[in-house]
C-alpha cells in the first residue's frame, strides 16, 4: 500500500486578524461571512519559497533514521512562487535537507493543483516497485506578493509550505489505487504574470472550481463503480481557497447527487467537512499545499476511531483539477499529532495593518529578480513569534550574485 | 427547449441556492447580482443549470453578462 507515511504544515510566524486586515483596507465586513476566514499567516523578509519548504520538511527529514533519510530518492517541490526561471526551489531545499545525492530533484508547477499531480506521480512511481522501499518528498510551497490592489483576495491568501512523506508505510493516508478522476481545460481565472502581480477573476475562477469538482468527480464515479458523493467518503478534504467556497462546493454536491434538504446537508457539512477547514480558517489558502493544510486539519480536529475513508479534490487555476481518494486509520491522530500543528498556528506572532504594511513592503519584493540583496533576519525578530517554530529554523540571509544565501537560527 | 424553460431553470436553481430570494422578483431583466447573489452563488447557480440542462458552454462566455435574459440567451445559443 502506497500513501502519505507523514505530514507537516509551516505556516510563518506571524499573523494578522481578518477584522484587522478589513478595517485597514477598508474592506466590507458583511463579506467575512462569505470568507469564513478568521486570520491569514503573514510572511517576514527572512522567509522565501525555500525556508518554508524546509521549515515544513525538517521535521520530518530529522525524525528518520539516517538510512531512512537516504532512501528520499524524489524530492519536489510545488509552487507558483518561483524564484528563477531555470533554477528550481527544489535545489536549494535539497541542500538545506540534506538529503541524499542519488536523489530525483524537480519543481512543478500547475497552480494550486501541482502538489496532488506530483503526490500521483510520485506514488504511482513508488508502486511501479522500480525501488523497492523507496521514499519521496512532497513540498507545496508559496509566498504572498499581493497588497490592497488584489481586494478580498488579499484577505485569502496565506503564507507557508506543506510538507508530503510518501512511502509503503502510509500511517496517515493509504492513497486508494486507481481511484481518481481528471478534470482540465485552459482557462485564465488567476495567475501569476509577474513577481508582485497575481490576477484573479473571481467569476471565472469560482466557477471553475465548482465546475471541475462536479467534474472531476463525474470522472471518479466512472472509474471507481459504486463510487456515491453522499456515502462512500466519511470525511471529505477540499482544495480551501477559503472556506466559504467549500462549503459551497459541497452544498451543490449534495445538491447533485442526493435529495436531501437544506437541513441535512448543513448537517453533513458540519460532519464531513467542516474539520477540515479549522486549520485553513486562520492560515488562508496555502496554494497547492492547502489540500494538505485541510487534511492535517481534518485529522487533528476530528479524531479518526476507525480506518475512515476521505475524498480529496484538489484544484488549480488554468486550469487542471482531480478527485481521488484514500484511507485514513486511528493511527494517523498520533502520528500526525507529533508536529503539533494547532500549537504552533496558535503561536503565530498577531501583527496590526501598520505592522503588515511594513512587512508588507519588504515581502512583497520575496520573488523579484536582484542581483544582490542584503536580509538581516535580526532587524525583523519582533515580528515573529519563534514558539510558532520551536525547531532549528532556515532563513534567507540575501541573494549575492543571484545565488540565494541561507543560515540557520 | 423553449427559452421559457430555461428561464424557469435558472429562476428554480437561484431560488434553491439563495432561498431568501422572492422567485417573483427573479425576471429577466435583473441581474443575479441585483437580487442578492454574491459571486460564489451566481457561480454555483451556472455550474447548477448547465448540469441539470446537460449543457457545456465556455467558461470565458460567461463573463460580464447585464442579466438574467443574457445568460438565458447564453444558454439557448448553447443548448444540445
Amino acid at each position: 500500500m502506497i500513501g502519505i507515511e507523514w505530514l507537516n504544515v509551516y505556516a510563518g510566524l506571524a499573523g494578522i486578524a481578518l477584522t484587522e486586515l478589513f478595517d485597514g483596507r477598508g474592506l466590507d465586513h458583511d463579506r467575512l461571512a462569505n470568507l469564513m476566514m478568521e486570520r491569514r499567516s503573514v510572511g517576514l523578509p527572512f522567509e522565501d519559497p525555500v525556508t518554508n519548504a524546509v521549515n515544513a520538511a525538517k521535521p520530518l527529514v530529522d525524525a528518520l533514521t539516517p538510512g531512512e533519510r537516504a532512501r528520499i530518492e524524489l524530492l519536489v517541490t510545488s509552487t507558483e512562487s518561483g524564484v528563477d526561471y531555470s533554477k528550481s526551489v527544489a535545489s536549494y531545499v535539497h541542500e538545506h535537507l540534506g538529503l541524499s545525492r542519488s536523489c530525483r530533484v524537480l519543481e512543478a508547477k500547475q497552480a494550486c493543483y501541482a502538489a496532488t499531480g506530483m503526490v500521483q506521480l510520485a506514488a504511482g512511481w513508488l508502486a511501479s516497485g522500480h525501488s523497492p522501499g523507496a521514499r519521496a518528498l512532497v513540498i507545496a510551497t508559496d509566498v504572498a506578493v499581493v497588497d490592497e490592489y488584489a481586494q478580498y483576495a488579499e484577505a485569502a491568501t496565506g503564507h507557508g509550505a506543506a510538507a508530503v512523506l510518501l512511502g509503503d508505510q502510509p500511517r496517515i493516508l493509504a492513497i486508494d489505487p486507481g481511484a481518481y478522476g481528471l478534470h482540465s481545460y485552459e482557462t485564465l481565472d488567476s495567475a501569476r504574470p509577474e513577481p508582485t502581480l497575481d490576477i484573479a477573476d473571481a467569476d471565472r475562477s469560482l466557477f471553475a472550481y465548482l465546475d471541475c469538482l462536479t467534474r472531476s468527480f463525474a470522472d471518479y464515479a466512472d472509474r471507481v463503480e459504486g463510487a456515491d458523493f453522499a456515502t462512500t467518503f466519511d470525511r471529505l478534504v477540499l482544495h480551501t481557497p477559503f472556506a466559504g467556497l467549500v462549503k459551497a462546493g459541497h452544498r451543490k454536491m449534495m445538491r447533485e447527487h442526493t435529495a436531501v434538504g437544506a437541513e441535512a446537508v448543513e448537517a453533513d457539512f458540519a460532519r464531513r467537512v467542516a474539520p477540515s477547514l479549522a486549520y485553513p480558517q486562520v492560515v488562508g489558502n496555502l496554494c497547492s499545499g492547502s489540500v494538505y493544510l485541510a487534511l492535517a486539519s481534518t485529522i487533528d480536529r476530528a479524531p479518526v476511531q476507525r480506518p475512515e475513508r476521505v475524498g480529496l479534490f484538489s484544484y488549480g487555476s488554468g486550469c487542471a483539477s482531480e478527485f481521488l481518494s484514500g484511507v485514513v486509520a486511528p493511527e494517523a491522530g498520533p502520528e500526525l499529532g507529533r508536529m503539533r500543528i494547532a500549537e504552533r498556528l496558535a503561536a503565530r506572532r498577531a501583527v496590526g495593518f501598520e505592522e503588515y504594511t511594513r512587512l508588507l513592503k519588504e515581502t512583497r519584493r520575496c520573488l523579484v529578480p536582484e542581483r544582490d540583496r542584503r536580509v538581516d533576519p535580526e532587524d525583523w525578530w519582533d515580528f515573529a513569534d519563534r514558539a510558532a517554530h520551536p525547531g532549528e529554523l532556515l532563513v534567507l540571509t540575501g541573494v549575492e550574485n543571484h545565488h540565494r544565501r541561507y543560515d540557520w537560527r | 427547449m423553449d427559452e421559457q424553460l430555461l428561464f424557469e431553470t435558472v429562476r428554480r436553481h437561484i431560488v434553491a441556492v439563495v432561498p431568501e430570494i422572492d422567485p417573483a422578483e427573479v425576471t429577466p431583466e435583473v441581474s443575479m447580482a441585483d437580487l442578492g447573489c454574491n459571486s460564489i452563488d451566481r457561480a454555483e447557480v451556472v455550474t447548477l443549470v448547465l448540469e441539470d440542462l446537460g449543457i457545456d458552454v465556455p467558461v470565458p462566455e460567461f463573463h460580464g453578462l447585464p442579466h438574467i435574459g443574457a445568460l438565458v440567451e447564453l444558454l439557448r445559443a448553447h443548448r444540445p
